[in-house]
């Protein structure tokens, strides 16, 4: 096994031995291995020579936050899954972007949305839509949205207290019908009906909780997605951007709608907004 | 947990708080009031810490009804309103009050205003206010609901809604809560 | 999180030919909540003096009220209305009598004297002045606003182009700020025609 290290004189050699053991064990050994017919995927990522790995990863955590902010959300109703989520990046209060792509589309019948870290989000959905293509060559059938996830939460859990940090829900359509799993960095994974993940989430459980009913129609629940995207972008001052709306059926999910927040605002409220109780001048 | 939301509609004001006395894990009482009248037509919905919040809002009420004695005038919400931040702001440097207000009343002619004034003295007008965790679902929902036209069946039924959602998903729910409405007619309690 | 980043604010003051605008934003939040979208953070002295306080929103509530004040007796002691540089000095020297328990405000101050002279100053919350030529800015976004007012200011604009000027440079700091905009409010001041207008603004 070739692992490269920062060759640092002193430091080096200290302690990378019992790092590297814990990488390749962290990949989740022989399990993925096999699955994946030797996954492409580097089996061991270069470890920094430091005495104490744990905490050293902690800290760069610290310094390399982005994704602060984030608003997603998922729901299933009697048409399907819907996915929505806003398109904003920022480091602290400053705005990095307004334009990420927060949906993960890990093949045409399942998505993933990222909340936390963006590289640990992007990665790992795309390891796991790998994971998912060989599932299917080998076994001559698509994966489930159960299996999925459960893969997802695999890796994540061999990665725990290493500084991985990654809120997701796994929606898509199997042959059980449409499901949602919401998978963390924690380790933790969970079915449900109704997800919102991200600091403007509980603006968006409020809309959502108040509008959804299961016998909606498709456009009513898509409106609804936007809708509970819309107030946790208003209220949340680190969630913004754009709204992306997913809908998945049997044959796969259609992104429905991308919409500017600033649009949705004056189509919404052409006449001023509820927060605003005085004349403005 | 603490929970106080504010609506203001077309011609009245209405609050909710959570109706429970706390003491570290021990709810001690189901129907604690902590909305307290400031003279006819002016209520003060009040969170934080339990001494504060009593002594200082009983502290405004009674220089309110002074000023009403000494001038034969009542003061207007607004006046009350900013009455209150000064003393906050006072107090912020000295001995802070750990004292979260939402200020709501009717006034002759000028309608009815509701006013948001936290425990730092930030005051401001608003539509829909509130405190505590519960406000983070209950305002984004309040948001998507409200309306220039507001009546008091609306408003009443918002307080319903934001009660079931903070009791659905806030795992330090409150039981029990407290609705009043102020308008033309006076402060009154509404039963839930 | 810091406690002059409490509430966000976000403040330009630009001088043209015989004219000064200032501008802010609107939002009132608690961190990263946003409560009301109609709190203005510039203050009228008199017709030819605005006051703009950036920073922690009970002490601008607190320190426009006792600089109101302040100006009215000065009004009734002198029959007259403060000149901006007075009303700058009154200001510092206000914010550094707090000088060991300071008021977290960053206050700008545009006007013009009687005879059309634009006047622009900033400062730090203790009162340490900083009297510019062209433009000044406070708030939760200063490297943004900094940015965009170097990039687009002119000297010597009539109040039209300033207005608009000060307006892009405001709408586009903001909007790389997560704590200010949501709308925004300008202030033109010029010796004739004086105008305040309401601009439209990203909402998130």
């Amino acid at each position: 096994m070739a692992s490269t290290r920062l060759n640092v004189p002193g430091l080096d050699g200290r302690c990378a031995g019992a790092s590297r053991a814990a990488a390749t064990l962290a990949l989740g050994g022989a399990d993925l291995a096999s699955l994946a017919g030797g996954s492409p995927v580097a089996s061991e990522f270069p470890l920094p020579a430091v005495q104490d790995l744990d905490r050293f990863e902690n800290n760069v955590q610290e310094l390399v936050k982005p994704e602060h902010g984030t608003t997603t959300l998922g729901f299933i109703f009697r048409d399907g899954v819907i996915i929505a989520v806003d398109s904003r990046a920022s480091q602290g209060s400053y705005v990095s972007s307004q334009t990420v792509k927060k949906v993960i589309e890990i093949n045409p019948y399942l998505v993933g949305t990222m909340a936390g870290g963006a590289a640990d989000c992007a990665f790992w959905q795309r390891n796991l839509g790998m994971q998912c293509r060989m599932f299917e060559l080998k076994n001559k059938k698509r994966i489930t949205v159960c299996a999925a996830s459960k893969m997802l939460a695999n890796t994540m859990y061999s990665y725990k207290g290493m500084g991985l940090s990654m809120g997701s829900m796994i929606g898509g359509w199997d042959p059980s019908g449409p499901a949602i799993y919401y998978v963390d960095s924690d380790g933790q994974r969970t079915k449900g009906t109704i997800f919102s993940v991200g600091s403007g989430s509980l603006y968006a459980y409020g809309v959502l909780d108040q509008g959804y009913k299961w016998d909606m129609d498709v456009d009513t629940a898509v409106e609804l997605g936007q809708r509970a995207i819309y107030h946790a972008q208003f209220r949340d001052a680190v969630s913004g951007g754009t709204c992306s709306v997913y809908h998945i059926t049997k044959d796969g999910w259609t992104k429905i709608r991308g919409n500017n927040h600033y649009d949705m605002h004056y189509q919404y409220y052409p006449g001023g907004h509820p927060t605003a109780a005085n004349d403005v001048i | 947990m603490e929970y106080v939301m504010g609506i203001k509609g077309k011609g009245f004001a209405m609050v909710c708080t959570s109706a429970t006395a706390v003491q570290q894990i021990i709810t001690m009482k189901h129907d604690e009031d902590k909305i307290l009248p400031l003279g006819t037509h002016t209520m003060v919905a009040t969170s934080g810490e339990p001494g504060d919040r009593v002594q200082f809002s009983e502290f405004v009420a009674a220089n309110a009804r002074l000023y009403a004695l000494r001038n034969k005038s009542k003061l207007s919400t607004k006046a009350i309103a900013n009455f209150t931040r000064g003393e906050l702001a006072t107090a912020l440097r000295k001995g802070p009050k750990s004292a979260n207000l939402l200020v709501a009343g009717y006034d002759k002619g000028k309608g009815a205003s509701l006013y948001f004034l936290d425990y730092l003295a930030t005051l401001h007008s608003m539509n829909i206010a509130g405190y505590g965790y519960g406000s983070w679902f209950v305002l984004s929902m309040y948001d998507r609901m409200w309306h220039p036209d507001l009546t008091e069946a609306e408003a009443l039924e918002m307080m319903r809604l934001g009660i079931e959602e903070v009791k659905n998903r806030l795992v330090v729910a409150s039981p029990t809560y407290t609705v009043k409405i102020v308008d033309e007619n006076g402060i009154r309690t509404i039963p839930l | 999180m810091s406690i002059s980043t409490y509430n966000g604010a976000a403040i330009i003051a630009m001088s043209g030919k015989d004219c000064v605008a200032i501008g802010c934003d609107l939002r009132l939040g608690i961190q990263n909540q946003t409560l009301a979208t109609d709190f203005k953070k510039v203050y009228k002295i008199h017709d030819r003096l605005y006051l703009g306080l950036a920073g922690l929103a009970t002490d601008a509530l607190t320190l426009n009220q006792r600089f109101q004040f302040k100006h009215n007796m000065y009004k009734l002691r002198e029959e007259r209305n403060m000149k901006p540089a007075t009303f700058a000095h009154m200001v510092s020297k206000t914010l550094y009598e707090k000088r060991f328990g300071p008021y977290f405000v960053e206050p700008v101050i545009a006007g013009i004297d009687d005879d059309g002279t634009p006047y622009i100053t900033g400062m730090d919350s203790l009162g340490a002045m900083e009297t510019s030529k062209d433009f000044m800015v406070a708030g939760t976004a200063p490297n943004s606003l900094w940015g965009v007012c170097e990039s687009f200011y002119r000297p010597n604009l009539g109040a039209d182009d300033l207005f608009e000027t000060i307006s892009q440079c405001l709408l586009s700091g903001v909007d790389r700020d997560a704590l200010s905009g949501w709308g925004a409010v300008v202030y033109v001041i010029a010796k004739d025609k004086s105008f305040v207008r309401t601009l439209k603004g990203r909402m998130d």
